[in-house]
């Protein structure tokens, strides 16, 4: 059985008169003629279509595939670079992992600070004891001078006494020769307790001046010191405030570049798997030539009758051919659905 | 080194995909874009799978299958087929030839590493 004409017995028991088939001739030749140039020119412009749909399809699939590489390469790099930072943040002790250790960190520096700045108050204390020692060294030297002043009255008055007992003996003349000697030396003794009294005072002097000069530095010092710790404290504790809004932020980024790579790694799967509907594209396409070939098949079958019918050969014997070649043709129909998918959600797995 | 795959199908995005998901995971991976293809290709190599396609030029999948079981070397190489084809008749002739498995395509990469990890 066939689909144009039934079976072949049937036919032949329907042959028609000779003279009836001749008329029918021209009429079966031009219809055939029709039949097969249809047929040739639909094949042919779908053929065309299809090879035409089937390269730009992989064309597409070839630029796809070298995008997507690009991206994976570039998510790769990006990875790296995160990586790299994380460890550059280890090297200095602020690990990412490590909010602890950043606050370690900064305990350590504070305290060392404070420290610091006690023990400046400690010497600005001692310091300050320092200028109180100086100043009572200053009255001290002060009394002395006023001591000195005494001695130097009594020297005075002892020098003129020498001199009126050097007076009195040269009245005597022989009888106060000795006591003349002794008033000399007593007079000498006064003159080198002057000079000594003197010399006493000028040290005494410089022994003030020196003070007076190490209590201005010695409070400068003390002043000095306590200032600076303290401004030291707080430039460290604004710039210890930095790093640790530093280290936030980058441990931020690099959480979110974490996740943008998860994400990419994600839509890369996704596209990995789409990227697979142009296996199945080409599939389809493969389908539909292979049925274009059946379909030139019956034209070529309905233009071997058209040229028979022409040439004048037997009408009945042309039919059976055709019929023949239309048999072929449908056993070799496409049966079967080239991809059954309808979606490219991903396909089973079965073990067995 | 890492384990060595043959990968067999004649389209070349579906070689590349396998590729790009197999090598990201650490395998070496041969390719073939045929059963005549690949039977050359697994000569003299220590593979630790066959991944093949079933429609293909020269030679397809359900032939390699039982071409390869039929080599020594290859008797117990885990063989998955990667197919288009989910019909039951047609797995039942992968089962019967000697495949391992059955993946119908698409294959997402999570997935295939899953399975090929099942099967090493």
């Amino acid at each position: 059985m066939n689909r144009w004409f039934g079976r072949g017995p049937d036919l032949e028991a329907a042959a028609m008169p000779r003279h009836s088939q001749e008329a029918l001739r021209p009429l079966l030749a031009r219809a055939a003629a029709q039949e097969s140039t249809m047929l040739e020119g639909q094949v042919a412009f779908l053929h065309t279509e299809l090879v035409q749909v089937d390269g730009l399809v992989q064309e597409a699939a070839t630029t796809l595939q070298q995008a997507l590489r690009t991206l994976d390469d570039r998510v790769k790099a990006q990875h790296r670079l995160a990586l790299s930072v994380q460890q550059a943040m280890q090297i200095t002790g602020l690990g990412i992992d490590s909010t602890e250790a950043t606050a370690t960190l900064s305990a350590t520096i504070v305290g060392t600070l404070d420290a610091f700045v006690n023990n400046m108050l400690e010497i600005s204390k001692s310091s300050m004891k320092l200028v109180e020692e100086v100043e009572d060294i200053r009255i001290r030297s002060d009394r002395m001078e006023s001591m000195l002043g005494e001695l130097g009255d009594i020297a005075g008055q002892t020098h003129l006494l020498a001199l009126n007992a050097s007076i009195e003996a040269a009245h005597a003349r022989k009888f106060g020769a000795g006591f003349a000697i002794v008033a000399a030396e007593v007079s000498k003794l006064a003159d080198r307790s002057t000079a000594l009294s003197t010399n006493i005072q000028q040290q005494i002097e410089g022994t003030r001046q020196a003070l007076l000069r190490t209590d201005t530095q010695v409070q400068a010092i003390a002043s000095k010191d306590l200032n600076l710790a303290i401004q030291s404290r707080g430039e460290s504790e604004s710039l210890i405030g930095a790093l640790d809004g530093s280290t936030r932020k980058v441990k931020e980024l690099v959480a979110e570049m974490e996740v943008n790579a998860r994400l990419i790694s994600e839509q890369v799967g996704h596209v990995v798997r789409s990227l697979q509907f142009e296996d199945l594209v080409h599939q389809t396409l493969q389908a539909c030539m292979q049925e274009l070939g059946n379909l030139q098949e019956q034209a070529s079958a309905w233009r071997a009758l058209r040229t028979g019918l022409e040439n004048g050969e037997d009408a009945s014997q042309l039919l059976q051919n055709l019929c023949g070649t239309l048999d072929e043709v449908e056993a070799a129909q496409v049966r079967f659905k080239a991809v059954k998918r309808e979606s490219l959600a991903a396909g089973d797995v079965d073990l067995f | 080194m890492g384990k060595c795959i043959l990968t067999v199908d004649d389209s070349s995005t579906m070689r590349q995909m396998i590729v790009f998901t197999l090598k990201e995971a650490g395998f070496e991976i041969l390719e073939a874009g045929d059963g005549v293809e690949a039977l050359d290709r697994a000569k003299g190599q220590k593979l630790s799978l066959v991944i093949t396609d079933v429609n293909m030029p020269r030679m397809d999948g359900i032939t390699l299958v039982k071409e390869l079981r039929a080599l020594p070397e290859f008797r117990f190489t885990p063989i998955l087929v990667l197919t288009t084809e989910s019909g039951i008749d047609m797995k039942q002739k992968g089962k019967d030839a000697g495949a391992t498995g059955w993946i119908v395509k698409p294959f997402s990469p999570e997935k295939l590493l899953e399975v090929v990890n099942k099967v090493l």
